[in-house]
């Protein structure tokens, strides 16, 4: 990046870069823990020199991919939808420009721009992150189904990995809390930063797009590196194990990016969104007997092992038995969500515990799973995953779909002056 | 707080409170396509390219004969600046917002002799020197915007003055109504009276010295004072509308009318600076985003949409007076207001009904789902029109 900030009063936001990330090699900010570069790096072809300064919890916002996808799971979600209103192309275009500026910025802890530009007029930034460290801070467009109607023209450059998700079994799905033309993931070790950006974001969007939902994360519950020990969902339980890392080079490339495949170049190296606010039926689940509760999921609450081996990493063997019962019975949520019962299928999870207080008709709390997968092709993968896991899995019971979203999210970003679907629109 | 900032004690009671133009400045409403500046593209029409990137903005020659202009800007990398402004001392004669790195965009101007600033906020140099040399071929751009800005406040003053004497016509029968017996009459006194209080409460709102709030003895809602200190408007809503009774409020009626006459003294000959306009225009707004899109406002009479509608008229004319001038600096932004404007007043259309004296169905029977969408296009003009405040600064 070549934009320091200005040597001003006013833009005294501090850049955490110094001179320490920059003196460093690739190899050595990998080594200082900059573990998201890294792995960016592992699946760049060209890393672009804007990527090639990278400090200590900064994540590198421009490269072959958007960040925030392969980069392991931070502990804080900051998530948006907006509908976009505005009828002009070049007010949505400009939207997209500023977003694709100040998330340059964001991600390097910077303001989005400065604080005083004249007395009368309003800070560029609305301030709360200043003083803050991004904490790995990534910021993740994509573009919803809806966007590709006739208001823009935009419907020949819809791909068909794209197609709306249909109504699958089990859905309770809130059209309130579903959909979006434009998807706007922010996440970071800190929930102030991860925020900030949604706030910025949505203020940058007034009189372009307004916000459809909103939805804070304040816990992760995926591992998407292998430097991340497995978390527990709200249920108590590791659900991930065998999540996809974003090490595995070639598994990433089957399964998460979009490759020379697509019918739409303008998406090859991104990747398909879905998000689903999975409502978890906490009392319930909370009076449940310990042994039923692993045999839903198939593993021991406390090590995560499966129920057919001793440590959470043993192979999950869907063939054991005893006294002639699956170990694993069949429907238990990992045999159900196994990549064998699925065409060999994965997709790469990377959700968030949430809650919203209580549900104010019954008291219970109103906390779950703000589920986020990333995958090559929302057909082939979490539609018919989700298909199976809807009718048969044993979770059903405690679990509740109550919103959904699909986004795809284009290639990263070249450098300063590149913006989020530049391309699209070309 | 209000943005207004009374240095000069008013004068006179009466003075130009005589005025009874209703629309001063004209309504912005329907001008929603602003006039091309092609007309000032002649032939004679010379480009000065300007490149933002981090380091600043920087034109192609540094000097160039005065003259029509039409500056090409383009910004290549700069990820903090996102717009451009040509600057004659501080004063703005030129900009174009909306230019994030990737993006570029033009304005055009015919600019006479002197030494301009080319200021692109967020980088690293941001002002850079622009001489126009020569001489000048039209008359200056900076004292026409100057001279309409300065019309533009004079026709302001005028439009308040013409709602306070307004106001006081609506609260003169208002006090009538509440010392008889016809409680359907002092109710529709009540809804005929609001508006012109609402269409200019930044002013009101500016007379707060001590103990001596006018804006709150006339205004204040249940709760915002002491209950034994509750006067005004609101206090006469709530005998009106949820007590159903008249009894006891002739006193209050006295008292507003009282009030509203004081208000008269106060803003009879006042001046008001272009920036105090703005700001007041944006206030109002920030009025209906707290109070009328909540439901608090008419809490008992709940005609919240007819207070939401002057506030909206009250920022339209502070807006319509600044125009030709800010059309001048910024055609761009002139548009993008006008044209929320115009998507607000379409959607508050949409609510105006004759079953009820307000001239609007009643606050309650709206939807979470439509006090949404008027709240998103209030915020839609509430973020630009937070920009011409410091566009409109004359100094």
């Amino acid at each position: 990046m070549t934009d320091a900030p200005a040597p001003r009063p006013s833009d005294s936001s501090p850049t955490r870069r110094g001179f320490l990330g920059a003196a460093l090699g690739a190899a050595g900010v990998v080594a200082a823990g900059g573990a998201g570069f890294g792995i960016a790096k592992a699946t760049e072809s060209t890393p672009s020199p804007a990527a090639a300064k990278v400090a200590p919890s900064e994540v590198a916002f421009y490269g072959v991919h958007q960040a925030g996808i392969a980069t392991p799971a931070q502990d804080r979600l900051a998530f948006a939808a907006f509908d976009v209103t505005a009828r002009d192309l070049r007010a949505l275009q400009a939207m997209l420009g500023s977003w694709a500026a100040a998330a340059a910025r964001m991600s390097t802890g910077q303001l989005i721009g400065p604080t005083e530009t004249a007395p009368q007029a309003p800070p560029v930034d609305t301030g709360e992150a200043l003083g803050l460290a991004p904490g790995n801070l990534t910021i993740t467009v994509g573009f919803g189904p809806s966007l590709f109607d006739d208001r823009f023209g935009l419907a020949a450059k819809r791909p068909g990995a794209l197609a709306p998700i249909p109504t699958l079994p089990g859905d309770a799905l809130d059209p309130s809390r579903s959909g979006g033309d434009v998807g706007v993931q922010a996440c970071s070790d800190d929930p102030q930063v991860a925020f900030h950006v949604i706030r910025n974001f949505a203020r940058i969007a007034r009189g372009t797009a307004v916000m459809r939902w909103s939805q804070l994360g304040f816990g992760r519950t995926s591992s998407t590196s292998t430097t991340q020990a497995t978390p527990r969902n709200l249920m108590g339980f590791k659900d991930g194990t065998n999540n996809i890392k974003a090490e595995d080079t070639a598994v990433m490339n089957d399964f998460v990016w979009v490759g020379e495949e697509t019918d739409q170049p303008w998406m090859k190296d991104g990747s398909y969104l879905v998000t689903r606010r999975i409502r978890m039926l906490i009392e319930t689940w909370d009076a449940d007997y310990i042994a039923d509760q692993q045999r839903v999921f198939g593993r021991f609450k406390d090590t995560g092992a499966p129920l057919s081996g001793r440590n959470e990493f043993d192979r999950v063997d869907l063939d054991a038995s005893a006294n002639g019962q699956p170990v694993i019975p069949a429907d238990a949520h990992i045999r159900l969500a196994a990549p064998g019962n699925n065409n060999g299928q994965k997709i790469l999870r990377r959700g968030y515990s949430y809650t919203d207080g209580n549900d104010p008709t019954t008291g219970q709390l109103d906390a779950g799973l703000f589920f986020i997968a990333y995958q090559k092709d929302p057909r082939r993968q979490f539609i018919p995953i989700q298909t199976r896991l809807g009718g048969n899995d044993a979770l059903n019971e405690y679990i509740k779909h109550v919103g959904s979203a699909l986004f795809a999210v284009p290639p990263g970003l070249s450098g300063p002056g590149d913006w989020f679907g530049k391309a699209l629109f070309a | 707080m209000s943005t207004f900032v009374r240095r000069a004690v008013a004068v006179a009671a009466l003075g130009a409170a005589v005025v009874t133009t209703l629309s001063a400045c004209g309504s912005s409403k329907k001008s929603s396509a602003s006039p091309s500046r092609s007309a000032s593209a002649t032939s004679n029409t010379r480009t000065v390219e300007v490149a933002i990137t981090s380091d600043g903005c920087k034109p192609a020659q540094s000097s160039y004969d005065a003259g029509p202009l039409t500056f090409s800007v383009k910004n290549t990398d700069a990820t903090a600046v996102n717009e451009i402004e040509l600057l004659s001392g501080e004063r703005i004669v030129g900009e174009k917002e909306n230019l994030p790195a990737g993006f570029s965009g033009s304005f055009a101007l015919s600019l006479p002799p002197g030494e301009y600033t080319l200021y692109c906020p967020g980088a690293t140099t941001e002002k850079t020197t622009l001489k126009i040399i020569g001489t000048a071929a039209t008359a200056s751009a900076s004292s026409d915007t100057s001279q309409l800005l300065a019309q533009g406040t004079k026709q302001y003053a005028d439009y308040v003055n013409s709602q306070v004497s307004e106001l006081i016509a609506a609260v003169k029968p208002l006090d009538t109504a509440l010392k008889t017996t016809d409680l359907t009459a002092a109710q529709n006194a009540y809804k005929q009276a609001r508006k012109y209080y609402e269409r200019i409460e930044p002013v009101a709102e500016s007379f707060t010295n001590g103990s001596d709030n006018l804006d709150s003895d006339i205004d204040a809602r249940q709760d915002d004072v002491p209950a034994n200190q509750w006067t005004g408007f609101h206090r006469i809503e709530k005998g009106l509308f949820q007590d159903n009774s008249l009894s006891g409020l002739a006193g209050y009626g006295d008292g507003l009318l009282a009030n509203v006459a004081k208000l008269q003294t106060l803003t009879a000959g006042l001046a008001y600076q272009p920036a105090e306009l703005a700001n007041g225009a944006v206030d109002l707004l920030d009025e209906v985003s707290k109070t009328k899109i909540t439901g608090e406002e008419e809490r008992y009479s709940h005609i919240d949409l007819l207070d939401f509608s002057a506030n909206v008229e009250g920022s339209e004319q502070a807006f319509a007076c600044l125009e030709p001038a800010l059309e001048k600096i910024d055609p761009t932004l002139t548009a993008t207001i006008t044209s929320a404007f115009n998507a607000l007043d379409a959607a508050l259309d949409k609510y105006r009904s004759n079953s009820d004296a307000s001239g609007f169905v009643l606050y309650s029977t709206l939807t979470d789902a439509d006090k949404t969408a008027l709240s998103q296009l209030v915020q839609a003009v509430d973020e630009p029109l937070s920009t011409v405040a410091s566009k409109v600064v004359t100094s």
